[in-house]
C-alpha cells in the first residue's frame, strides 16, 4: 500500500464541512441566485426573466428598502466602532479591576438580538423609564422607537456590536509588540502619533474586519429592526421573509438575497483593497 | 541485528535540492555522526529514515525492509528533535510512556520499563514534572529517553545538544555514547559541531549542499582528510599550495607531493625562536590550553598552534623556525 | 501632564470610575429594569409617570414556572445547542488541521469558501435552504434548524480551530507518530488536548450563537420549533406587548447564558477568539 499523497490527505479532510457547505450553503444560496433570474425556480416557468429585478427596482417600497438595508448596516457599525476603538484601548491600560471589566464588558455578546430589542423597548418608548426620569426635569425626549430614523435600532444593535468589536480589536491592538510602539516613542513621536501612525495601521486588518462583520450583521437583521424599527421604510430582509412566507413570490426574495450578498461582497472587497498593503508587507500574517 | 541502507535516496523543495542522489550504508550497532554546515540536508535525510518527509526517488531499507509504503508509526525508529518536541500537555512519564502505550502495552509492563528508562537518564525523581517545568539538559534526557524505551531499531538524533551550554554538552555526550554502547542499537547522530562529531563516532559522514563529500573514521577523517572541505570542517587547517619542484613555500626542505595543496594541521607545526628564523609571528591569541600564533613565512599565513605548557610566550615580531611534527598531508581535487 | 500617558500610565483609578459608569448605565440599569418588569404586579400595573413599580409580585414568574411551553422551549434551546456544537466541531476538527498543518492547491479559495457563511447574511441562508428543506421534507423540523444554525457557526470555529492548530509546532505530531501514534491516535493524544483552548472558545461561541439564534430558527422551524427567542418573539412581536411576560422569559433566557459564560470566561483566552476573527 503506498501513502497518499499529501493533497489528497487534504481533499478528504476539507471534505467534511466543505461537502457541508457546499450542500446547505453553497446550493441554496446558487438556486437563490439562479432562481432570482427564473431559473430552475419554484413555481416559475423556468424561462431566463429580469422581471424579479424589475419589480425589485421598480417598486417605492423595495427600493427605499434596499437604502434603508445599507443605512442599518453602515450606522450602528460607525457608532459601535467610535465607542469600542476607545474601550479597547482603555482596556489595555492597567486599572483596579481590569479584570472584572474585562469579563463584564461582553456580556451584550450574549444577549439575544430580541432581548436587546426588549431592553431598548423598555426604556426609550414612549412611556418607558428614560422618558418616566426626563419629563420632570422638562427634557421631552423625542421618539427613539420606531422613529423615521431608527434610532431605537442603532441603539439596540450598537449596543450587541460594542462588545464584539471591542474584542476583536483588542485582540489586534494586544497582538503588536509593545517593543514597536516604544521604538516610535524614543524616535520623537507622541502617544497619540503612536497611536495613528503605529498602532492603528497594524490593528487594520482586526479593525476592518470586526466593521465587516458588523456591517453584515445590521443588514441581515430582520428581528431587530421589525420590532424597534419604523413602519415605513422595511428593511429588505423584512420583505423577504414577507414576500417568501405569507405571498409565496420565491423570484422578488431571491432577487432580494442576490442584491443583499451583492453589497456584502462589495464590502469585503473594500476590506481586502484596505488590508492588502499589509498583508504584502507582513506575508500574509499580521502579528 | 537493524542495518539501515539508502539506495538513490533524494529529495527536493521544488526546484531546490535539498538531498542529492545519495548511497549509505549504516552497519548494525554502529555510531555514525552526520556533519555538515547548515542546510546542507542532514535534517532532512533523518526525516525521511524517520518516514516524516517522504523521499523523491531512492529507497530506504532497515534491515532490508523496505520503508516506503510505511509511515512513520510503523517504522520502529526513535528520533530526537532538535527542539525536543517534549508533548507539553504530559508530565515526564507520560511522554517516556507515549510510545508505549501507542503499542498497547500493558500498563503495568509499561509503567515499569518508563522508570528503567528515566532511570537511564538519571530522570527518575522527575517523573511527574511537566516539560516546562524542566531545564534545558533535563529536557534533552526525557527527549532520548522517550525515544530509547520502545527500543527502537534505530536511534536518530536532531543536534540534541546543540541548545546547551559548553559544560552541558560534554557532560551529556559522554552520557550518551556510553547509552548507546550498552544499548547497541545502531544511531545517527546529526551536528556541525566538529568537536562533537568526533568524540561520539565509529563512523563521520561530512556533507555539503545534500551530497556526501568525505566520509570514515574520526582518526583518519582528522589527520588524512581527501577533501579540502573535510579538512577545513573538522578543525583548523592550513590549506597550502606547494611549488612546482613539490617544496613549501618557505622552503623548509621538506617535500610535499608532486603538485596540488597540502593540509597542515596548526598543531603539527612546532614553532620556535630563532634569531635567523624565516617566520615572523604576527600575532598571537592565548586560547587557554595552547597559544594560537599567526606566522608570516615567505609571504604566507599560517596558524601554528602551540601547547606545550610552561614554555615562554613568543610576542610579536618574534624571529621563529617552524618545523612539521608529521609530513604534510596531501588533498586531492582542488585547484 | 501628557507626558505621563501611554509609557507611564496615569493613575488608573479615573478609568476604573469612567469605566464603572459607563457600564452601569449601559448593562446594569437596563437588566434591572427588566428585572422590575417581572416582578410587576398584575394588580396596580406600573404606569408613567412611576420610577418604580407601586408594588411587586410573583405572578408572572409563577405563571411561567406553571407554563409547560416555557420549559419546553428552555430544554429545547439547549439541545439544539449541545447538538449543533458537536456537529460543528465534528465538522470543524479536520478541515482545520488541513486549513493550518497541510500545503494544498487553492487553499486561499477553500479558506474563502469557508468564510462566506458569514459575509452573507443569515437571512438569506435560511431562505435558500429553506427552499431545500422543503422538498427533503426538513422543513419545520428540529435536525432542520440543527442543520441551518451550523452553517452559521461552522465558518467561526474552522477559524479558531485553524489558528489554535496552527500554534502546535508539527515536530510534536512528527514525535508521535515516530512514537508510534496513527492519524486517529496523534488526534486523540495531541491535537485534541493541545487545541483545546480553540475547542473552548469555538464550542462555547457556538453553544451561544445557536441558543441565541433568531432569524434562521424562526424561518426555518416556526411555528413548530419554538426555541427560546423565537418564544420571546412572539410576546413582543404579535398583536399585544406582554412585558412582564417578556422580561420573565428574557431571564430564563439570558441566565443560562451568563452561567456559561462566566463559567468559560475563566478559561477563555480572548488571543484565541480574537484570532479567528482578526483577520479575514
Ligand atoms: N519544508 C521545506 N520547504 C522548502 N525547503 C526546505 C524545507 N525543509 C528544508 N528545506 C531546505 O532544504 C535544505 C536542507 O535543509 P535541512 O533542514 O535538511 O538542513 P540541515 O542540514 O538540517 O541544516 P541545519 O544545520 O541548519 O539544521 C535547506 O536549503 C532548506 O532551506
Ligand atoms: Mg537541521
Amino acid at each position: 500500500m503506498r501513502r497518499l499523497p499529501q493533497g489528497v490527505v487534504a481533499a478528504l479532510l476539507v471534505l467534511p464541512s466543505g461537502g457541508y457547505l457546499a450542500l446547505f450553503f453553497g446550493l441554496p444560496l446558487l438556486l437563490a441566485f439562479l432562481g432570482s433570474f427564473g431559473l430552475y425556480a419554484r413555481g416559475g416557468d423556468g424561462g431566463f426573466t429580469l422581471r424579479h429585478y424589475a419589480d425589485l427596482f421598480g417598486t417605492q417600497a423595495y427600493r427605499d428598502g434596499l437604502v434603508f438595508s445599507t443605512y442599518l448596516a453602515i450606522v450602528p457599525t460607525l457608532v459601535s466602532l467610535a465607542i469600542s476603538l476607545p474601550l479597547a484601548m482603555g482596556l489595555a491600560q492597567t486599572f483596579p479591576g481590569r479584570k472584572l471589566f474585562n469579563a463584564l464588558y461582553k456580556v451584550p455578546l450574549v444577549v439575544p438580538g430580541i432581548v436587546a430589542a426588549f431592553i431598548v423597548m423598555t426604556l426609550f418608548d414612549r412611556g418607558g423609564l428614560a422618558a418616566r426620569l426626563l419629563t420632570p426635569i422638562g427634557i421631552d425626549l423625542p421618539k427613539i422607537v420606531r422613529d423615521d430614523w431608527a434610532v431605537g435600532v442603532i441603539i439596540a444593535t450598537a449596543w450587541k456590536a460594542v462588545p464584539f468589536m471591542t474584542l476583536i480589536i483588542g485582540g489586534s491592538l494586544g497582538a503588536i509588540q509593545k517593543d514597536i510602539i516604544l521604538a516610535a516613542r524614543t524616535l520623537g513621536a507622541t502617544p497619540l502619533t503612536a497611536f495613528w501612525r503605529i498602532q492603528i495601521p497594524l490593528a487594520l486588518p482586526g479593525i476592518t474586519a470586526a466593521f465587516l462583520l458588523t456591517f453584515i450583521g445590521g443588514m441581515g437583521a430582520f428581528a431587530v429592526p421589525n420590532l424597534l424599527g419604523p413602519v415605513y421604510p422595511l428593511p429588505l430582509s423584512v420583505h423577504m421573509y414577507v414576500n417568501a412566507f405569507e405571498r409565496n413570490n420565491w423570484g422578488l426574495v431571491a432577487a432580494m438575497g442576490t442584491m443583499l450578498s451583492l453589497i456584502s461582497v462589495l464590502v469585503l472587497l473594500a476590506y481586502y483593497r484596505t488590508t492588502r498593503s499589509l498583508r504584502t508587507a507582513y506575508g500574509g500574517e499580521v502579528r | 541485528m537493524s542495518q539501515i541502507t539508502l539506495t538513490g535516496i533524494a529529495k527536493a523543495y521544488g526546484t531546490s535540492v535539498a538531498i542529492a542522489p545519495m548511497d549509505l550504508t549504516v552497519a548494525d550497532g554502529e555510531f555514525l555522526t552526520l556533519l555538515g554546515p547548515s542546510g546542507c540536508g542532514k535534517t532532512t535525510l533523518m526525516r525521511m529514515i524517520a518516514g516524516i518527509t517522504l523521499p523523491d526517488q531512492g529507497a530506504i531499507r532497515i534491515n532490508g525492509r523496505d520503508m516506503a509504503a510505511l509511515p512513520p508509526e510503523k517504522r520502529n525508529v526513535g528520533l530526537v528533535f532538535q527542539s525536543y518536541a517534549l508533548f507539553p500537555h504530559m508530565t515526564v512519564a507520560a511522554n517516556v510512556g507515549f510510545g508505549l502505550k501507542m503499542r498497547g502495552i500493558a500498563r503495568d509492563a509499561a509503567a515499569e520499563r518508563v522508570r528503567a528508562a528515566l532511570a537511564l537518564v538519571d530522570l527518575e525523581p522527575l517523573a511527574a514534572r511537566y516539560p516546562r517545568e524542566l531545564s534545558g539538559g533535563q529536557q534533552q534526557r526525557v527527549a532520548l529517553a522517550r525515544a530509547i524505551v520502545i527500543e527502537p531499531d534505530v536511534l536518530l538524533l536532531d543536534e540534541p545538544l546543540s541548545n546547551l551550554d559548553a559544560k552541558l554538552r560534554e557532560h551529556l555526550r559522554e552520557d550518551l555514547r556510553n547509552l548507546q554502547q550498552r544499548l547497541r542499537v545502531t544511531a545517527i547522530y546529526v551536528t556541525h559541531d566538529q568537536a562533537e562529531a568526533m568524540a561520539l563516532a565509529d563512523r563521520i559522514i561530512v556533507m555539503d549542499k545534500g551530497r556526501i563529500v568525505e566520509e570514515g573514521a574520526p582518526v583518519d577523517l582528522y589527520r588524512a582528510p581527501q577533501t579540502r572541505f573535510a579538512a577545513e570542517f573538522l578543525g583548523q587547517t592550513n590549506v597550502v599550495a606547494v611549488t612546482a619542484a613539490g617544496l613549501l613555500p618557505w622552503n623548509t626542505g621538506v617535500a610535499g607531493p608532486a603538485d596540488g595543496m597540502v593540509s597542515i594541521r596548526p598543531e603539527d607545526i612546532a614553532v620556535t625562536p630563532a634569531l635567523d628564523g624565516a617566520g615572523r609571528v604576527l600575532s598571537l591569541t592565548f586560547l587557554g590550553p595552547a597559544v594560537e600564533y599567526r606566522i608570516d613565512i615567505g609571504g604566507t599565513v599560517l596558524r601554528a598552534r602551540d601547547s606545550g605548557t610552561g614554555t615562554a610566550i613568543l610576542p610579536q615580531g618574534t624571529q621563529v623556525d617552524l618545523t612539521l611534527r608529521v609530513p604534510p598531508h596531501p588533498l586531492q581535487g582542488v585547484a | 501632564m501628557t507626558a505621563r500617558s501611554g509609557l507611564h500610565p496615569s493613575d488608573g483609578r479615573w478609568i476604573t470610575v469612567g469605566l464603572g459608569a459607563s457600564l452601569l448605565i449601559a448593562l446594569g440599569l437596563p437588566l434591572i429594569v427588566a428585572l422590575l418588569w417581572s416582578f410587576m404586579d398584575p394588580a396596580t400595573g406600573w404606569f408613567a409617570p412611576d420610577i418604580l413599580p407601586p408594588s411587586y409580585a410573583l405572578d408572572h414568574w409563577e405563571w411561567a414556572a406553571r407554563n409547560g411551553d416555557i420549559a419546553q422551549a428552555l430544554l429545547l434551546s439547549v439541545g439544539i445547542g449541545l447538538a449543533v456544537t458537536a456537529l460543528t466541531a465534528l465538522l470543524a476538527l479536520p478541515t482545520a488541521y488541513a486549513l493550518a498543518k497541510l500545503p494544498f492547491a487553492m487553499k486561499r479559495a477553500v479558506e474563502l469558501f469557508i468564510l462566506a457563511p458569514l459575509i452573507v447574511p443569515g437571512i438569506i441562508v435560511a431562505v435558500g435552504i429553506g427552499t431545500i428543506f422543503f422538498r427533503l421534507d426538513l422543513a419545520f423540523s428540529i435536525p432542520g434548524v440543527i442543520l441551518v444554525q451550523t452553517v452559521g457557526t461552522l465558518p467561526f470555529m474552522i477559524r479558531v480551530l485553524a489558528a489554535t492548530i496552527e500554534a502546535i509546532p508539527n515536530d510534536l505530531i512528527n514525535a508521535a507518530r515516530s512514537l508510534g501514534a496513527g492519524p486517529a491516535a496523534v488526534a486523540r493524544h495531541i491535537l485534541i488536548p493541545l487545541a483545546w483552548p480553540g475547542f473552548v472558545a469555538g464550542g462555547l461561541l457556538t453553544f451561544i450563537s445557536s441558543f441565541e439564534e433568531f432569524e434562521k430558527t424562526f424561518i426555518i422551524g416556526s411555528p413548530f420549533v419554538q426555541t427560546l427567542p423565537v418564544i420571546l418573539w412572539g410576546y413582543l412581536g404579535g398583536r399585544v406587548m406582554v412585558f412582564p411576560t417578556a422580561a420573565v422569559v428574557t431571564f430564563i433566557l439570558l441566565v443560562p447564558m451568563l452561567i456559561v459564560f462566566f463559567l468559560a470566561e475563566r478559561v477563555l483566552r480572548d488571543d484565541v477568539m480574537a484570532a479567528g476573527m482578526g483577520k479575514l
